[in-house]
């Protein structure tokens, strides 16, 4: 029989996370304090941090315990298998092995519960008895919701009006879990009645839930606000994904050619990488792919023609939907793992050559979705489909090159609550492009002379 | 005019990166109350001419704001709403 998945016992669960600060080529450049223009000291995050998290934000220590309350917690789900995807490995037809860590089987059904249990921990250590915090479709405010009632603290929620009246069942969860999750913009803040006075029917926006939420923390008394991206502590939490894989790569006397997550805020991409980014660091040949969404056009609507595959004529000509080497719709090329939300850390990496960004349309990532359901059975979160976009495309790279390759991918989380995603994407509500008639005339002519397929 | 131009684009729907979840351009055009959502043409762009639309449906000083908007990082964005919060809290003591 073979193989499908590599299990940890619950004693083999690391016990430390992994700190990519200390090991960084080049350190991160402090953030500067948008008021004085000074590094930003502990003093200036207090009002919404406690000092052990801050500690953990600013710390360069390679190697931070988990704390036995944290590990605790942790062996409800963890350590999570790491999985072999042969099934959709036979449907791709490539010469590539897929291993992926399952994250969605945790309480709230993603990776989030990593870092929102230890912030609820050392919030409860610090004192704090209330926290706040904002969320879009509700995976954060959900994680961090049972988490605060692990730890019997009190947890309010800003979900962005238009995601509370849409996305119904984690909201739904977050009251389960104990948490009062409350439609922004509110009458709870200023920063709420303020928008609520000039548009009595606002929608909502991810700016304006933060804004509350954080008024919210500093209102109160022994109320702290948390936030599940971005910032490095989060990272560090998530660390535990790679830790775990590495240890059972390593049980099975494998290693990755290639690690890959789907990168938004950069936690679940930074937790599958960073242990893998330090190897690079020391010399490792391992390619480090962060996928993303992107509204550039799948190129399958372009003429199949041989091209280079890259702007600079490197690479050989090969036979690909084509819209020319040298299409570049011009707000993308910038585009690239630079959006403001993306985490510095991750970034950096990305600066430091450590970290390669692809990008993936949110059709073709759906299309991938739909495959790995129909393949391997479980359905992937939306966010998940844009990794698993970037495997099949990583597969595909792997049968033009002919070259054999081991691929090991987060898979962040289930999308039994995202189904109405699904459903948009397959009554075709989402749009296909339109390439208008001018682009392919263009990628024809760019095209003109070389041998055709 | 614009009313009609609002009818052809008003329902079309696409995957918010921000939020999570599908939405139609009714949202992305009126995230920011009076302005648009600043990834507004980024991710809406190659569907339809989207800065078209917006430079014919906006006022020029509402465009420029739109044009104007640089998001800053989260660390930035936090502290700046720390301090705002403080400042709002200060208000209401006096």
């Amino acid at each position: 029989m073979k193989t499908m998945k590599v299990l940890l016992e619950d004693h083999e669960i690391p016990r430390q996370w992994y700190n990519i600060q200390a090991d960084l080529p080049t350190p991160l450049r402090p953030p500067l304090h948008p008021a004085t223009g000074k590094p930003v000291g502990p003093e200036d995050l207090a009002p919404i941090f406690p000092m052990n998290l801050i500690e953990q934000e600013v710390s360069t220590e390679r190697w931070i315990d988990i704390p036995e309350e944290v590990l605790e917690k942790y062996l409800i789900w963890r350590p999570t298998p790491l999985c072999r995807a042969r099934n959709f490995e036979k449907l791709l037809d490539a010469p590539v092995k897929i291993y992926y860590k399952m994250e969605g089987n945790s309480p709230a059904g993603s990776h989030k519960p990593n870092t929102a249990i230890p912030q609820a921990y050392y919030n409860k250590v610090a004192g704090v008895k209330h926290l706040s915090t904002e969320t879009g479709a509700g995976q954060w405010g959900s994680a961090l919701s049972m988490a605060c009632q692990m730890f019997g603290l009190g947890c309010r929620v800003f979900m962005v009006k238009v995601s509370y009246e849409q996305k119904p069942y984690r909201r739904m969860m977050m009251n389960v879990w104990g948490a009062e999750c409350i439609p922004s913009p509110s009458n709870l803040t200023q920063a709420g009645r303020n928008v609520l006075a000039e548009h009595p029917d606002s929608p909502g926006s991810l700016g304006i839930a933060i804004s509350e939420a954080i008024e919210d923390a500093i209102a109160h008394p022994n109320a702290k606000y948390s936030l599940g991206s971005v910032l490095n502590h989060v990272m560090l939490h998530q660390t535990i994904i790679g830790l775990e894989a590495q240890k059972q790569m390593a049980k099975i006397g494998v290693y990755p050619d290639v690690v890959m997550g789907c990168a938004g805020g950069g936690s679940n991409f930074a937790g599958i990488s960073l242990p893998y980014v330090r190897d690079k660091i020391h010399g490792k040949d391992v390619k480090i792919v962060g996928a993303e969404p992107t509204s550039c056009p799948t190129l399958t609507r372009g003429p199949f023609a041989y091209d280079f595959g890259d702007l600079a004529k490197m690479t050989p000509l090969l036979p690909m939907y084509t819209l020319g080497h040298d299409y570049v719709p011009a707000p993308i090329h910038a585009g690239g793992l630079r959006y403001h939300g993306m985490a510095p850390i991750v970034s950096h990496l990305v600066k430091e050559n450590l970290v390669e960004a692809r990008a993936y349309h949110q059709l073709d990532t759906f299309e991938a979705g739909v495959m790995w359901a129909r393949s391997e059975g479980f359905i992937p979160a939306p966010e998940t489909d844009h990794v698993i976009a970037a495997v099949v495309d990583e597969a595909r790279r792997a049968k033009e090159e002919g070259k054999e390759k081991v691929i090991l991918f987060n898979w962040s989380g289930h999308g039994m609550v995202d189904l109405a995603s699904y459903d948009a994407y397959l009554t075709g509500k989402l749009l296909p492009y339109e390439l208008p008639d001018e682009e392919i005339a263009r990628a024809l002519r760019a095209i003109e002379g070389f041998p055709k397929p | 005019m614009t009313e009609l131009l609002f009818d052809k684009y008003d329902h079309l729907s696409i995957r918010c990166p921000k939020l999570g979840h599908e939405l139609t351009f009714a949202y992305c055009r009126r995230e920011g109350g009076n302005l648009p959502c600043p990834r507004s043409i980024r991710c809406w762009e190659t569907f339809f001419p989207v800065e078209n639309f917006l430079r014919e449906t906006l006022d020029v000083e509402t465009w420029d704001a739109f044009c104007r908007q640089a998001p800053p990082d989260k660390m930035t964005t936090l502290l700046d709403l720390i301090e705002k919060a403080k400042a709002r809290q200060q208000a209401d003591r006096t």
